[in-house]
């Protein structure tokens, strides 16, 4: 367990407004501090943080018409200008769309699941343990939180199933919720007695999930099973939050001013986003899911200073041929990328040992969909910013032969984390010129 | 044995097909359903006698219409008298049973109204009543306790003793006195132990009920493909296999039972003569009847040897029952947190399924999409996990889509013990005396016995389960550890308790102890399962106790308690919980009516987060309460003659909406309002279909969306949801303006849309129902004409063999094939009370409940009894 030391240096700025988060300065594990001398020469550790964005992309205004260092970025990277030399582009990865349900719900679900098509869950969704819970489990017991799930679901009816609402799972039918509220998020990071309140009466219900157990039936004692590997969870948790609490009192980050139903969609997405970095900056985590919105949710939506309108993403999807309606919708992608390199912006003004946040990071954005006008998943957006401690090559457009399972970006990701496996699913290996010579 | 996941759909072996084959049942005369109504009353049994009609109209008495006044004198009508100062008026009233009675008594207010006392043979009961007030209104209402009657008429006297000083005389000397009504409570009630009739002995014999109208002899196999290849084998065979279907696989009845759901498929389209589709050579009536008798026998024989059910999965309780669980198990005064989920917000009680009565009018607000939703505050630092949401088709309690992740672990932890230590929790919570607050004077040792004492009940109540002594000994000890380490009883109970709140036992609902499969459940079991269903929470005391002797087990028993627990106002959870998910209507919450073309919607413009949709959201939740308290024919909510609107949504259906041209700010009413008991005379108008929230809902902001509203009617009035739509959807104008420029309507425009034959075979089944409602604009307002002009086209064909020209036809038709909702209402509450999704496994049972639906013309309390009478429920 690393301690953290502060100084007073910016961070986040341009937020503020929302979140009135300190300006607080370096937080990172000591072992990575700029300019730190105790334990010079230690790597600072890597993450994995991951982007998602509802029912695919424009591919016409997505795809850049050339490859290599030089591309050129097309209508909807444009965004890209400003941090192009940090950032992937990856082309023609996709994955097989499995018959028998919804290719929404399969999209969000499935995006990130280490199964192979044809390996089913009891709801006939390709789906197990999804990667970011994967690389959790190598890299959770480092720190006080083994994952983070965020979600900007910012719909107020209950349209959907949880298939369209999560992108992060355990198993097959075990879902690792997000949190939709900033403000939940703030409480679970920051309010150190929140988790130590908890603790007393955890031995209680251990004890009682385990005299419960012999008297169930076999299913049952698989569900039980959630309930006592949460238990296990969160008592590590507690545990490392109680070694980190001086370090996390000494933030003394302020809460979020504004409730998030009253946030501007960017807002939303910032907040969320700057606790994000937040809690990888402090190593609170090195995993986190930040989902934009759900999959299909055909609910309209205001989208501030963008539309003069409420738009209904889903629909604008089914209606792209036409092409008025193909605009608008290229302009919610560029809303969404413009978005994402905020973070990236932000991520790259963290100092951390030599470098940046960034440099540390593997931050992808992504869509479980390529378009979501014929619901293909052959070319599925794909972003990838911050070199991993120096093991990616960025700056640079790689297009894969089609049919290149994105199964093999997992299988990178992973062993640039550390995991030593080299097959998930339908992978035929790693994925070729994205890796640092 | 394999459990088949699959649509709702195939849940149809008996009625359907009757209705294909009957010309329709439109000429007869219509069953009234509306002649369906209430109950034997049974716990707190209340009568209410009515001032104008239930009492002796003795001298200067008689009847007043009250309606001028507003809508809050019950049967709109009192019972009026006038006197000089010393005289009485001397009248009666009936008492059906002797016993002991709470009476409440309301009278009417007004300016020119006297000062009362109240005496029943000859004794005063109530004295110096001052009915003056400035405006004409209702009194509070009063009661007098603990009265003995005998059977027969019972005396009463009114006597005016006086008047207010600012009271006005009525004609120069007297005074004046209204009664609205007079309600007994019966208090000393006996019923529960009571036996009472088995009702299963009236009910109509399942058998007996009309299988099918025409029955043909089997096809042999080669017939079978012989007639399938000749129909069907163009679209379905070898080569072609549209919708996945091979039809050249199916020759032989075995081949039919080991893809029995694919022969559930065909058999449904067969029956409901979607397949062949219209443009197709159709077989003879005589060929379809013995298809379907050859795949019919081969269904059945299956059911024969799958009678079993897939086990309901251990779930853990959702947000909503955990509010509901820990308000009563602590005995709060209301609820844990701000629940959305909880539309229709009321200061009073109105909801008194006991009285057999709901008011004609109630003072609401909708917390779902009102400003209350966020600033409502309840305890201090305590707040809600993440609401759960609904499976695809399907309610928000099934144990596959609720999981336990760390996340909610923390929840559940941070919620017990913030509830516990939140600073309203004292005077929030009613057993603070009786369980947190120990003797002053005990010493540490009687603390500890005083400790288990409590705990022994508290546990039974909390885990739905006899308490295990080393579970009780477990709690007992964190309780002694507490007590040990603050030196507080109080704070130590509140330990033990929020441990309580995060126990696997309270969160989860485990019905399947030591075996999986299809074994009865054990009365504790069941006992759980039956008020999950009905109150969305634990059992109480008295539940309990028929499961602690076991005699919940017993027929006579469940059914007593199920109809006791249908007159307890907790069962208003069926309307919060199960109507909102039922019938889709958060949706509501999100519909955004174009704010040019729609004005009137929004409150005002530039800040248009209030929408009128606040009130429409009310008036369907209403009208399913009212059909719940009333014990009325669930076919209400197809075809009813009231409803429950504001003034506001009264004129939302009319042909001028008064408050459309209001400046722009604070249009319409988004606060609390009364909402009043509408009579209606045009058909266009009652149940849930041509509900305005139900139309605004399903349309989208530039026009209304038929597949839409098509699919909502499939999924939610037949529980026939259509397939998900193709991945290849061509797209359609966003506004109805841009189609009708180019002079064709929505349902022309829609109908070029479909590029091929797959396409228009499933339209076919899903637009007519939406069509159907095309007269109904995007926001539910009536029109003739689009607004270009141009003729709507709202006829359409149900099932293929019932036709109608409008929606009021469409209705007809409802009503006149009733097995068609009635058995899709039953489905889905029974999916509700078992918190799984149904199977093939499962249709006899819901033929059984069907049956006895129904027989009782869809009385609603019927429905809750036959599903938990039925196998499903019980195993």
């Amino acid at each position: 367990m690393k301690s953290l030391q502060l100084s007073r240096r910016t961070v986040l700025r341009g937020v503020g407004a929302t979140l009135a988060l300190p300006l607080l300065d370096i937080m990172s594990p000591s072992c990575c501090r700029a300019g730190s001398s105790s334990q010079a020469g230690v790597t600072p550790p890597r993450r994995a943080a991951f982007f998602y964005i509802p029912n695919g992309v424009v591919q016409s205004a997505w795809n850049p018409v050339d490859t290599g260092e030089t591309f050129t970025l097309s209508p909807t990277l444009q965004p890209l200008e400003t941090v192009r030399e940090h950032v992937l582009v990856l082309s023609n990865i996709g994955r097989v769309k499995t018959p028998g349900t919804d290719g929404h719900a399969q999209a969000s679900t499935c995006w990130l699941s280490t199964a192979a098509p044809d390996e089913l869950s009891p709801d006939g969704y390709p789906l197990k343990r999804t990667i970011d819970q994967v690389i959790a489990d190598h890299t959770g017991h480092e720190t006080a939180f083994r994952s983070l799930e965020l979600s900007c679901n910012p719909y107020a009816d209950n349209r959907e199933s949880i298939y369209f609402d999560n992108i992060s799972w355990y198993g097959g039918s075990h879902v690792a919720r997000s949190l939709r509220d900033p403000q939940q998020v703030f409480n679970r990071l920051f309010r150190v007695e929140q988790h130590i309140s908890s603790r007393s009466v955890l031995d209680l219900v251990m004890q009682d999930a385990r005299s419960l157990n012999p008297r169930l039936g076999q299913r049952d004692r698989e569900k039980l099973e959630e309930y006592t590997q949460a238990v296990r969870t969160v008592e590590q948790q507690i545990e490392r939050v109680q070694q980190r609490q001086d370090d996390i009192r000494q933030l003394n980050p302020q809460t979020p001013v504004k409730p998030w139903q009253a946030m501007h969609r960017d807002e939303f997405i910032q907040v969320m986003g700057d606790l994000m970095i937040l809690a990888l900056q402090t190593d609170l985590t090195r995993v986190a899911t930040l989902m934009t919105a759900p999959e299909r949710w055909s609910s309209p939506l205001k989208v501030e200073g963008w539309f003069e309108r409420p738009i209904e993403h889903h629909s604008l999807t089914h209606g792209q041929a036409n092409d008025g309606v193909r605009n608008d919708l290229a302009k919610l992608d560029r809303f969404h990328l413009e978005q994402f390199v905020h973070l990236v912006q932000k991520m790259a003004a963290v100092p951390e040992g030599e470098g940046s946040l960034l440099d540390n990071t593997m931050f992808m954005l992504g869509s479980g969909l390529s378009s979501g006008e014929l619901h293909e998943c052959t070319n599925l957006p794909t972003l990838i910013a911050g070199r991993a401690a120096g093991r990616l090559k960025t700056g640079q457009h790689v297009r894969y032969p089609t049919g290149t399972p994105i199964a093999n970006l997992w299988v990178t990701l992973a062993n640039i984390m550390g995991i030593k496996q080299d097959r998930f699913g339908d992978s035929t290996g790693p994925l070729q010129e994205i890796e640092a010579a | 044995m394999p459990t088949f996941p699959i649509f709702f759909n195939v849940l149809s072996v008996a009625f359907t097909a009757s209705l294909v084959f009957i010309d329709s049942a439109a000429a007869q005369p219509r069953f009234d359903y509306h002649s369906i109504r209430g109950r034997q009353p049974l716990l707190m049994a209340t009568k209410r006698c009515e001032g104008e009609t239930d009492f002796e109209l003795r001298g200067k008495s008689r009847a007043q219409d009250m309606r001028n006044f507003g809508a809050l004198w019950s049967g709109d009508a009192h019972l009026l008298w006038d006197g000089v100062v010393g005289e009485s008026l001397q009248t009666s009233f009936e008492v059906d049973a002797a016993g002991v009675y709470d009476l409440v008594l309301q009278l009417t207010i007004a300016p020119d109204y006297g000062i009362l006392d109240v005496m029943l043979d000859g004794t005063d009961v109530c004295q110096s009543i001052d009915t003056y007030n400035a405006q004409v209104g209702l009194a509070p209402l009063l009661t007098i306790s603990d009265v003995s009657l005998a059977v027969g008429r019972q005396a009463i006297t009114f006597k005016l003793t006086g008047s207010n000083v600012q009271a006005q005389k009525f004609q120069a000397s007297n005074y004046l006195m209204g009664l609205d009504y007079l309600e007994l409570k019966r208090k000393d009630n006996s019923l529960l132990v009571a036996p009472v009739a088995d009702i299963s002995g009236s009910l109509a014999d399942s058998d007996a009920f009309p299988q099918q109208a025409l029955k043909g002899a089997p096809l042999s196999t080669d017939e079978l493909t012989a007639t399938m290849k000749q129909f069907c084998f163009r679209c379905h065979g070898g080569e072609a296999t549209e919708a996945k279907l091979d039809l050249s696989l199916f020759g032989t009845r075995e081949t039919l039972l080991t893809r029995i759901e694919d022969t559930q498929r065909i058999r449904d389209a067969v029956a409901r003569r979607e397949m062949p589709p219209k443009d197709e050579r159709q077989p003879p009536d005589a060929v379809r009847a013995r298809m379907l008798a050859t795949v019919d026998a081969v269904i059945s024989d299956y059911l024969k040897d799958h009678r079993s059910h897939s086990p309901v999965v251990m779930r853990r309780l959702n947000r909503y029952e955990y509010s509901n669980a820990v308000r009563d198990l602590l005995q709060l005064r209301g609820d844990v947190y701000p629940l959305p989920e909880k539309t229709i917000r009321v200061d009073n009680l109105y909801f008194d399924p006991a009285s057999g009565r709901f008011p004609n009018a109630v003072r609401v607000s909708n917390r779902t999409m009102g400003k209350e939703q966020i600033e409502e505050k309840i305890l201090t630092s305590v707040s809600p996990f993440a609401i759960d949401l609904q499976a695809d088709g399907g309610f928000n309690n099934r144990g596959n889509q609720l999981s336990v992740s760390p996340i909610l672990l923390e929840s559940f932890l941070t919620l017990g013990r913030s509830i516990v230590d939140s600073p309203e929790f004292d005077a929030y919570c009613k057993i603070t005396d009786s369980f947190f607050t120990s003797p002053q004077d005990a010493t540490l040792e009687q603390q500890q016995i005083l400790a288990r004492m409590r705990l022994l009940p508290f546990l039974e109540l909390a885990f739905r389960s006899p308490v295990e002594e080393a579970v009780l000994n477990r709690y007992h000890g964190y309780f002694s550890q507490c007590l040990t380490k603050t030196n507080s009883f109080s704070q130590s109970m509140k330990d033990v308790v929020a441990g309580v709140l995060a126990s696997p036992r309270f969160i989860y609902i485990s019905e399947s102890a030591f075996e999986d499969g299809d074994v009865p459940l054990n009365a504790y079991e069941l006992a759980t399962r039956l008020s999950f269903f009905l109150w969305s929470s634990l059992p109480d005391e008295i539940l309990l106790a028929a499961a602690r002797d076991g005699s919940l087990l017993k027929p006579d028993v469940l059914d007593l308690q199920t109809r006791r627990m249908l007159e307890d106002p907790r069962s208003q959870a069926l309307a919060q919980n199960f109507a909102r998910q039922w019938l889709r209507l958060d949706q509501l919450v999100t519909a955004v009516p174009d704010i040019e073309r729609f004005p009137q919607y929004y409150s005002r413009i530039g800040c248009e987060q209030w929408g009128f949709g606040l009130q429409m959201m009310v008036e369907p939740l209403l009208l399913f309460e009212s059909m719940m308290v009333e014990d009325r024919s669930v076919m209400l909510l197809i075809d009813s003659n009231y409803t429950y609107r504001s003034d506001e949504l009264q004129a939302w259906y009319g042909a001028d909406l008064p408050f459309a041209d209001r400046e722009n700010r604070n249009r319409f009413n988004t606060e609390r309002q009364q909402f009043s008991k509408r009579l209606l005379t045009d058909r266009r108008q009652g149940g849930v279909l041509t509900a305005a929230a139900t139309l605004t809902m399903t349309s989208s902001p530039l026009r209304t969306s038929p597949i839409a509203r098509g699919a909502w009617v499939a999924t939610v009035i037949f529980n026939q949801p259509p397939p998900p739509p193709p991945d290849v959807i061509p797209p359609i104008e966003a506004d109805d303006k841009v189609i009708e420029a180019q002079g064709l309507t929505l349902r022309e425009r829609l109908k070029q849309h479909q590029v091929n034959a797959s396409c228009v075979a499933c339209h076919a089944k899903i637009d007519p129902l939406g069509f159907a409602l095309e007269n109904f604009d995007a926001i539910g307002r009536w029109r003739d004409h689009y607004s270009s002009g141009l003729e709507i086209d709202a006829t359409g064909e149900l099932f293929g063999s019932m036709p109608f020209q409008n929606v009021v036809e469409l209705k007809d038709q409802l009503l006149a094939h009733p097995e068609l909702f009635l058995r899709a209402f039953s489905e889905h509450m029974l999916s509700y009370a078992i918190a799984r999704k149904l199977e093939l496994e499962d249709a006899p049972a819901v033929d059984e409940i069907l049956s006895k639906v129904s027989t009782d013309h869809g009385q609603f309390s019927t429905v809750i009894r036959s599903i938990v009478q039925s196998h499903p429920f019980q195993n």
